[in-house]
């Protein structure tokens, strides 16, 4: 009798948490890409270091491409700061009253941050960097 | 104006698989959803099946997922909802007994969990045991809760894992363990201090912005995370 409980992954995407819950969703997302992104870089660096041959190359070129820096980049910058934020409503449960708030902040302080990031990537990438 | 209702339906004795079926209907703009569901009901379709009992926001019958976020039908003004057009579903990661009734016990069972009452075997003064308003004060919030389940079903965590005791078991654990008056507060921390205790809660925030009776449910959680982590009440 009745249907399953499952939540199917489209069914709870759809759920419309708003703000807070697609900061969450990006906080995972980007928690398992710096785990792949570190992952590689260390197995770029160990390979480039032990045979220097071309697999080993080829993966430090697209690692470093400014390309895959500017990801690379929003990446880390958005883990690390939703991360602080999470972290300090955490520690203290009574700034969470202005947790709307703190999701702005965290915008304002992510935007000019990254922005910056990326035009200097991208200056380096276009003036004959990698 | 005319409101087009879709509504999520599911008979377990003739259907396979849940469709959704459409209405049209006239509305006022004050009308809340639930007398939209309650006018399907009397004049289009009698076997629409839903849980209601008081109308106004007390008894927690009647929580449902309004166009994709839960709230109470019976709180939700059609004005409020940006959209003349209105998906009204179950709530998510309970299972769907028919239309928009899930079955509530595993809910229920996580909340007898918390031991939702006052545990002191302390002889009683010969009147009330007292407290200060301050004291009373520490854990009024969470006495608001109707047990509505819209918190818990909101949680993502709560949908990948049922063991999850969810926000709402929490919320009336919050209740008694800061209660000055009550004494088994080290018993329920210990309960929640588990995998399936508050460590699944991922500072979200579903809950808080689904609660109806806009229970701070996520910084109840995150004191007795804190109340855990130092071992100490204050
Ligand atoms: C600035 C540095 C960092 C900060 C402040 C930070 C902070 C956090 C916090 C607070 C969480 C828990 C979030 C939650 O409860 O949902 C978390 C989760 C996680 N982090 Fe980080 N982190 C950092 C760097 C990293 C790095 C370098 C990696 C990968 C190598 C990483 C991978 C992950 C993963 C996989 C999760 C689990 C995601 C989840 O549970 O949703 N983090 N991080
Ligand atoms: S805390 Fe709020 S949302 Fe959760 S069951 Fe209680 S009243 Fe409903
Ligand atoms: S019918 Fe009682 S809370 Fe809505």
């Amino acid at each position: 009798m009745g249907l399953n409980r499952r939540v199917r992954f489209f069914a709870g995407l759809r759920y419309r948490g708003g703000g807070p819950m697609w900061a969450w969703m990006l906080h995972r997302v980007t928690g398992v890409a710096l785990i792949l992104f570190v992952g590689t870089h260390v197995f770029a660096s160990f390979f480039m270091q032990q045979t220097g041959n071309d697999f080993a190359t080829t993966i430090n070129i697209i690692y470093e491409s400014w390309i895959f820096q500017v990801i690379v980049a929003f990446i880390v910058i958005f883990h690390g700061l939703n991360g602080m934020r999470i972290a300090i409503l955490d520690i203290w449960p009574r700034f969470q009253m202005f947790q709307r708030e703190a999701l702005w902040l965290q915008w304002f302080i992510f935007i000019p941050v990254y922005g910056l990031t990326v035009v200097i990537l991208i200056q380096h990438g276009l003036t004959g960097g990698y | 104006m005319q409101v087009k209702l879709k509504i999520f339906r599911y008979n377990p004795e003739k259907d396979k698989k849940p469709h959704y079926e459409t209405y049209k209907v006239e509305a006022e703009p004050t009308d809340r959803v639930l007398d939209l569901l309650e006018y399907v009901k009397g004049y289009i379709d009698g076997t629409l099946s839903f849980r209601r009992s008081c109308a106004h926001g007390v008894c927690g019958s009647d929580a449902m997922r309004i166009n994709g976020v839960n709230y109470l039908a019976c709180k939700v003004l059609v004005k409020d909802i940006k959209s003349s057009k209105i998906t009204i579903e179950p709530m998510l990661g309970l299972s769907v007994i028919k239309d928009l009734i899930v079955d509530m016990e595993p809910f229920f069972d996580h909340f007898r969990s918390m031991m939702p009452y006052l545990v002191n075997d302390e002889t009683p003064p010969g009147t009330e045991r007292l407290q200060s308003p301050e004291e009373r004060e520490r854990f009024d919030d969470t006495t608001k809760c109707i047990l509505c389940a819209a918190c818990t079903t909101s949680c993502p965590s709560y949908w990948a894992n049922d063991k999850y005791v969810g926000p709402a078991a929490i919320v009336n654990a919050h209740r008694f363990i800061f209660d000055s008056r009550d004494r088994a507060a080290a018993e329920r921390l210990n309960i929640l201090n588990d995998q399936f205790g508050v460590y699944r809660c991922h500072t979200i925030f579903n809950c808080t912005i689904a609660c109806p009776r806009e229970i701070q449910v996520t910084t109840a959680i995150g004191e007795i995370k804190k109340a855990i982590a130092t071992g100490s009440l204050d």
